[in-house]
């Protein structure tokens, strides 16, 4: 198979994984009015991939990442779930990721099975492991033979894709706003992705905290269009 | 200077004793009012030393043995002085079997350039309960020493039969974050969260659904099940005595909740045993026996309902308890709002 078309593929925002229900928390942000315009929209893309998903998702993703290198037994994969699962705190964003991880080792099953992952997705369902979407990202596109750079920076730009089509939908910001975010942020994800491999374990899962209390206010939203 | 403070606390009876503790300077340990006020004990951490200095570090040592019961609290705020290489503090909670453990220091506030790296890890047994607070100001705020501070560092673990249950991990680095800015304080200068971990946490959520409604101005929180039986709040505010006084309010709501709902228990459990001792008493020997499986399975039943709170005779106290537990927090939030208000008018 092709590494790149299996990239574009699974990191497709119509892959049919239901990404596109969850906002992270970024829907309290627009009901409150804190992000309401394409300024405040990319001021909010920028700081969630520096400071929050820096440190979590895409930290996850590169643990993952370590463990599929040294071809790690299972005992470790779920070490890592449960230490994920510890830090995400907020019920919501803790059951995005677990049904998108679920989704997500579903439908690449049916392409070629990875047996990592297929190990991963029997593990969340006997309720030995959590699950966690980027676990589950990182396994399968490391048996795909593609590298490390390219699969980390798709997986940044799927969660920037994500804000910028919800903030084109929710704010509205307009179409042409949000392709220029996309464009501009690019420099960005490359920054993030080199020295991502640099990090401290101790800053693992570190939190934003009123970012966290958006995500919990969330739960109590009067009207709500996304899961989390 | 390194420290050390370690608290045992035992139950006798029905109340809960203070064995083997020990502490060194500048600290201090004693009883928090009289010891024989209430049934569960009360300490009180003191300092003789103006706050945490470049270098100290301090290690709290806490086991709560089974079925025993403390309430430990804190002085004053806990002032972070100007460092060059950085203070840390260590924290150690061990929760025996249906212990119960409250402990919401005061606001930590760091001065300008100093350097804290505190790590709480904390073991809970199972039907053990925990009341965790804390709370992070920006500095001396009315120095101009908002976010002066270097890095402050803070780690809490969260054990439950040994299993990683939650980790809150937060780094500020105001040197190098934006820290008043956008996912992190947003304007606000002070962080608190509370941890309620206990097998009355599901409970406690229903509850603080139907208390926590209102939006205040003053302070923004959110609150969720982090973890199975856990809940965890979090709030930003501006005021650090104001965060403080909401944090231990709602502390003392899940102090009060949990014993109410302890009470329930043992009154149930002592209900059985009568049941048990009085047809053992009338019956013959065979009698006796299917006396006790009956009232064996009925116990059985009720400690899996109990656990759900759908048993009827639970009900009925549970919700005389949640009423209770309601009004008084009702109670306390208008305190608080009235409180506000006047600071308003003020």
């Amino acid at each position: 198979m092709n590494p790149l078309l299996t990239l574009l593929q699974i990191n497709d925002s119509v892959f049919p994984i239901g990404s596109f229900t969850h906002s992270y928390g970024l829907e309290t942000y627009i009901h409150k009015g804190i992000v309401h315009d394409s300024k405040s929209t990319e001021a909010y893309a920028e700081k969630m991939l520096r400071y929050n998903f820096f440190y979590n998702d895409a930290a996850f993703f590169y643990e993952t990442w370590k463990i599929c290198d040294k071809k790690a037994l299972k005992q470790k994969l779920i070490e890592l779930d449960s230490f994920i699962t510890s830090l995400k705190s907020p019920y919501e964003i803790r059951e995005a990721s677990k049904k998108l991880a679920i989704r997500f080792l579903k439908v690449v099953e049916n392409f070629q099975s990875v047996r990592r992952c297929k190990t991963y997705l029997e593990a969340i369902q006997a309720g030995e492991a959590h699950g966690h979407y980027a676990m589950a990202f990182a396994m399968y596109a490391h048996a795909q033979n593609i590298t490390l750079e390219d699969a980390l920076s798709a997986f940044y730009y799927n969660s920037l894709n994500g804000i910028v089509t919800n903030c084109a939908k929710l704010v509205p910001i307009s179409q042409m706003d949000g392709q220029k975010i996309l464009f501009k942020l690019q420099s960005l994800i490359k920054e993030l992705v080199d020295k991502q491999s640099d990090m401290d374990t101790d800053m693992i899962g570190n939190c934003c905290v009123v970012q966290d209390i958006r995500c919990m206010q969330h739960e109590k939203l009067y009207t709500r269009i996304y899961i989390s | 200077m390194d420290s050390i403070i370690k608290i045992n606390v035992e139950r006798e009876g029905n109340r809960s004793l203070l064995k083997e503790s020990y502490h060194n300077a500048p600290y201090k340990l004693t009883h928090y009012g009289s010891p024989r006020a209430q049934d569960h004990l009360e300490m009180i951490i003191m300092s003789a030393s103006p706050g945490i200095l470049d270098k100290d570090s301090l290690v709290i040592d806490v086991h709560v043995k089974e079925s025993a019961h403390l309430k430990l609290f804190t002085q004053s705020f806990n002032k972070l002085h100007p460092m060059k290489e950085g203070a840390s503090q260590e924290t150690n909670v061990r929760l025996d079997r249906d212990s119960v453990f409250n402990y919401v220091p005061h606001p930590v506030t760091p001065f300008k350039d100093s350097i804290f790296k505190t790590v709480n890890t904390i073991h809970i047994d199972d039907d053990a309960t925990l009341i965790w607070g804390d709370i992070i100001s920006a500095g001396r705020i009315h120095r101009n020493e908002v976010f002066a501070f270097q890095k402050l560092h803070s780690i809490t673990r969260i054990y439950k039969d040994g299993k990683l249950l939650v980790t809150d991990n937060q780094c500020l680095l105001p040197r190098e974050q934006p820290v008043s800015d956008l996912l992190f304080f947003e304007g606000y200068t002070h962080q608190a969260t509370l941890f309620y971990c206990g097998p009355f946490a599901k409970l406690m959520k229903d509850e603080m659904d139907e208390i926590l409604t209102m939006e205040y101005e003053d302070v923004s929180f959110g609150f969720t099940e982090c973890a199975d039986n856990t809940l965890m709040l979090r709030a930003v505010g501006t005021d650090g005595e104001l965060l403080y006084s909401f944090l231990t309010m709602l502390a003392q709501m899940c102090w009060v909740f949990t014993h109410d709902q302890l009470a329930v228990k043992a009154e149930e459990t002592t209900k059985l045993e009568a049941e048990v001792a009085q047809r053992d008493m009338a019956g013959t020997d065979l009698e006796k026996k299917e006396v006790r499986s009956v009232v064996a399975k009925k116990a059985n039943t009720l400690k899996k309902t109990e656990s759900k709170g759908v048993t009827s005779k639970t009900v009925d106290t549970k919700t005389a308890v949640k009423k209770k537990t309601v009004s008084k927090g009702e109670k306390i939030v208008k305190k608080d709002t009235e409180r506000k208000t006047s600071k308003k008018a003020v």
